[in-house]
């Protein structure tokens, strides 16, 4: 195989699995908004506290497994906590309110960080099972990697079948389409919003432990991807589970493989598109109510 | 609806007051204090017009800001131009660049204004970061000041240059507020009330916002052009969202569409950031918690929740007396 | 053939088509208002007379149809542009400056209307043309006692005449009110007959109205609609007569009136 292929194959495993993390990070943001109407910037903390949390469980244990099962728990009852003192307070407050207190928290989570684990990157040697390279595609590529982007298509699929085809899927659609209505049907609004929150957290914390082998852990992590979630959520349509997973890979793709033929221009073009869809289609490529 | 009332008029005055007396009797790292808080006083206030007068959530005056500094900087350093060209150059391309975004995002409201201006903050970020020719992240040196030897002032001077900034806030705080008053003022005031009604009696109210967030712009750009001479150095941190988010906790902080309050905040936070950091580097989590408290707290912010205090007592002693008349008769 | 006599209508409407997803909320709507004449429009619920005035200021666009406002066709016109020409509305639910005082509210529609909105220097609201058409106004809708109240303190009542205060402010020439009466109670309904009385003849008026007795006072020309078209259109006295309007309204209010 020419060494081009390899390249363009190993690029596009690279986008995969970058559009992987922003999917299991930007589920959260999306249904949140789509079902609470809550603005979560604080989404990203969770994703870093996942990944610190992560690394000192696997310290401890020594297992890398246990980690993974574990800091996703804790990060959804740091979750817990935020909608019981402030998110449940704020769901009617308006954008600015729910912006600003989640801003603040961002703050109060870079700090927090900074005290407990201290300013300087964090790393965690992927498990013994996943280490070394595998053969796909004619190329070598990181088994850990390769694991990232199982896992993501993993959950996407299971996402997509609980939504589609399951009873809670069914109130989830409801809920999202008019919940006042839903509340009519006899359906548990608060009680669904609640768990739908609660797994957009765990998906969070789930994101950052699985992130923290490949890029390891720093107090502005969550800051640094919020924005490219944002991104993806109001491309694929705030609310909407398709459109995260289609912003996931369309943010995911420009990223890395922008990076490899625009250099630097990438980016803006991602921006551009963020600025087109406001401007022109705020309601995203795939809106979440019909 | 913007009123100059004589306690804002007596705040403004004991702020700038003070900020003047604590240049004139500190020390040098006093002067730079206060030139630093002149500079945020005047981006918060220029934030206001459209946040609190306009309902338009801006996250791109960071970017605004930072683009005014790099045009005054760029027409200096790169183009040898004199000091004065470049202040027009770096307050014309704020304006160009608020215009332009205040015509785009005019359309849209709430959470998505405050996107789609974020995402046009961080395309002039990115466009600058990435531009090898005006340093990249490394930022550019050689910024001089304005010679303003013409009329006795030395700008290399740190007390001259607070002074002259604190003049410059004064300025900038009463144009906005002549703004505020006049027709276009009230209008805009009308539009962050009811934009739809505005709209029905026939206001064109994306022309007005655009324009509204054009001239706030200029007074960021203000703002950027005396940063970039204040440090006599631009780097692309300026443009960054989180200096845009920075300033938007100080708009609220001191109390939203007060636009005295703005001031007051961008000096308790400078002073905070200070202080706290004496004793702790973890000033984050303190202006964090002083946020979250401050939205629960009804949202007021400190000037503003004083004139709130201060008008339910008003009332609460209008009534009481009212009723002793009624009692009387 | 039009009667060349009498003089061009300030609105016409023609074939005015508007649906949502395939169901017509109006449909082939015409209808011509002389100047200065005062149109009641009744229907029920759903009838589609809202969506009519929604798309008489522009805050619809139809599917189909003209509208044509002193002779000049305002179909493709935004809704500031109508608004400028002349033609202002009121609400059936308040639409008000809530946070100002009635004054302000007032005053701002007014500023519009004389175009005194532009300056960065001069303050419209010290501009006396401005204040004489505030005062006018606020004694057209029984508001000067109040100028000062802020809207949110204010009455239900007091709300609801702010609330065509504004759409007069506005210095229209063709002024729509969507249920002026909308929520009060008896007494103040007769209030807004007076107030729709008191107002100058030479405005012309497009009402909706659900109160039969001031609908048949103010009136000089009753329109019905019934499921987005119309189906009568004559003088008050006509109306009562009707076979069809009975047939799909008249029996409702009969058992009221």
């Amino acid at each position: 195989m020419s060494g081009s292929a390899v390249f363009w194959i190993t690029q596009l495993l690279n986008a995969l699995q970058y559009s992987m993390l922003l999917f299991l990070l930007s589920i959260g943001l999306t249904v949140i908004f789509g079902l609470l109407h809550f603005v979560n910037l604080a989404h990203g903390a969770l994703y870093a506290m996942g990944a610190y949390i992560g690394i000192s469980l696997a310290l401890r244990t020594g297992s890398y497994w246990v980690a993974l099962v574990l800091a996703p728990v804790a990060v959804t009852l740091i979750g817990v906590v935020l909608y019981l003192l402030l998110i449940r307070r704020l769901r009617h407050a308006g954008p600015l309110s729910q912006v600003l207190v989640t801003f603040g928290l961002i703050f109060v989570f870079l700090d927090v960080i900074r005290i407990l684990w201290g300013d300087i990157a964090l790393g965690m040697d992927p498990p013994a099972a996943l280490r070394g390279m595998t053969s796909i595609f004619g190329v070598r590529y990181p088994t850990y990697r390769l694991f990232i982007i199982g896992m993501g298509i993993l959950i996407m699929v299971v996402l997509l079948v609980t939504l589609a085809r399951s009873q809670i899927g069914a109130m989830i659609r409801a809920g999202v389409e008019n919940d006042q209505m839903a509340a009519c049907l006899g359906i548990n609004v608060e009680r669904l919003f609640f768990a739908v929150f609660c797994l957009g957290c765990a998906l969070a914390g789930l994101a950052g432990v699985v992130a923290v082998p490949v890029l390891s852990a720093t107090p502005g992590m969550g800051t640094d991807i919020l924005i490219p979630a944002l991104i993806v959520v109001v491309i694929g349509g705030l609310g909407s589970l398709h459109g995260a997973i289609l912003g996931s890979f369309i943010v995911g793709f420009m990223a890395t493989i922008g990076a490899v033929l625009l250099p630097g221009i990438n980016s803006v073009l991602i921006f551009a598109a963020l600025a087109a869809i406001l401007v022109f289609r705020p309601q995203g490529l795939i809106p979440a109510r019909g | 609806m913007f009123r100059q009332t004589p306690i804002r008029t007596g705040a403004g005055i004991a702020l700038i007051a003070g900020l003047a007396i604590h240049a004139s009797r500190g020390g040098y790292f006093d002067r730079e204090i206060v030139i630093e808080i002149a500079i945020l006083a005047m981006l918060a206030i220029s934030l206001d017009i459209v946040a609190g007068f306009g309902r338009m959530i801006s996250l791109c005056h960071g970017a605004i800001f930072g683009l005014a500094a790099y045009g005054y900087g760029t027409a200096i350093v790169k183009f040898g131009l004199p000091p004065s060209t470049g202040l027009v150059i770096g307050i014309a391309l704020a304006i160009a660049f608020g215009a332009l975004v205040g015509a785009i995002c005019a359309g849209t409201v709430g959470i998505f204004y405050i996107m789609a201006t974020l995402a046009f903050g961080q395309i002039a970020y990115v466009l600058i970061f990435e531009s090898r020719w005006l340093g990249g992240d490394d930022g550019m040196t050689g910024v001089r000041r304005m010679d303003l030897s013409l009329i006795g002032l030395n700008m290399r001077d740190s007390l001259t240059f607070a002074l002259v900034c604190l003049a410059v806030l004064v300025l900038v705080y009463i144009a906005a507020a002549v703004v505020l008053r006049s027709s276009f003022g009230r209008t805009l005031s009308g539009i962050h009330a009811n934009e739809a009604r505005m709209r029905a009696v026939g206001i064109n109210t994306r022309m007005h916002k655009t324009a509204a967030f054009a001239f706030s712009a200029a007074l960021a750009g203000i703002a950027g052009v005396l940063k970039a001479q204040h440090t006599m150095f631009v780097s692309p941190e300026l443009l960054f969202w989180t200096l845009s988010g920075e300033v938007l906790i100080i708009v609220i902080l001191g109390g939203i569409g007060t636009l005295i309050g703005p001031a007051i905040g961008a000096t308790l936070l400078v002073l905070l950031k200070h202080e706290v950091s004496h004793y702790t580097v973890y000033w984050h989590v303190v202006v964090g918690a002083v946020l979250i408290l401050a939205v629960l707290a009804g949202g007021r912010g400190l000037f503003g929740e004083f004139e709130y205090r201060l008008a339910r007592w008003r009332a609460r002693r209008r009534a009481r007396r009212g009723t002793g008349g009624a009692a009387d008769a | 053939m039009r009667d060349t006599s009498a003089p061009p209508p300030i609105l016409e409407v023609r074939g005015l088509d508007k649906s949502f997803g395939g169901i017509h909320v109006t449909r082939r709507v015409s209808l011509a208002l002389a100047p200065g004449e005062r149109r009641v429009i009744l229907g029920p619920n759903g009838a589609g007379k809202t969506t009519l005035f929604n798309l008489l200021v522009g805050e619809l666009r139809p599917g189909a149809g003209e509208i044509v406002f002193l002779g000049q066709p305002i179909t493709r016109l935004s809704v500031p542009a109508r608004a400028r020409l002349g033609i202002a509305r009121s609400y059936q639910k308040n639409n008000l400056f809530e946070e100002l005082t009635i004054r302000e509210n007032l005053a701002l529609a007014a500023a519009a209307s004389l175009g005194d909105t532009r300056s960065f220097f001069r303050d419209c609201f010290r501009n006396p043309e401005l204040r004489a058409i505030v005062d006018e106004v606020a004694e057209q809708v029984f508001l000067t006692e109040i100028l000062d109240t802020e809207v949110r303190n204010a009455s239900y009542g007091n709300r609801r005449q702010l609330e065509v205060g504004i759409a007069l402010a506005a210095r229209p020439k063709l002024l729509l009110m969507d249920e002026p009466t909308s929520g009060v109670g008896p007494g103040m309904i007769e209030g807004f007959n007076r107030m729709m009385q008191a107002l100058p003849r030479s405005l012309s008026m497009v009402i909706i109205e659900h109160d039969m007795d001031l609908a048949f006072d103010v009136a000089d020309r009753i329109t019905v609609m019934n499921q987005g078209e119309v189906v009568f259109e004559g003088a008050p006295a006509e109306t009562r007569d009707n076979a069809t309007v009975r047939e799909i309204y008249l029996g409702d209010w009969q058992g009221h009136a």
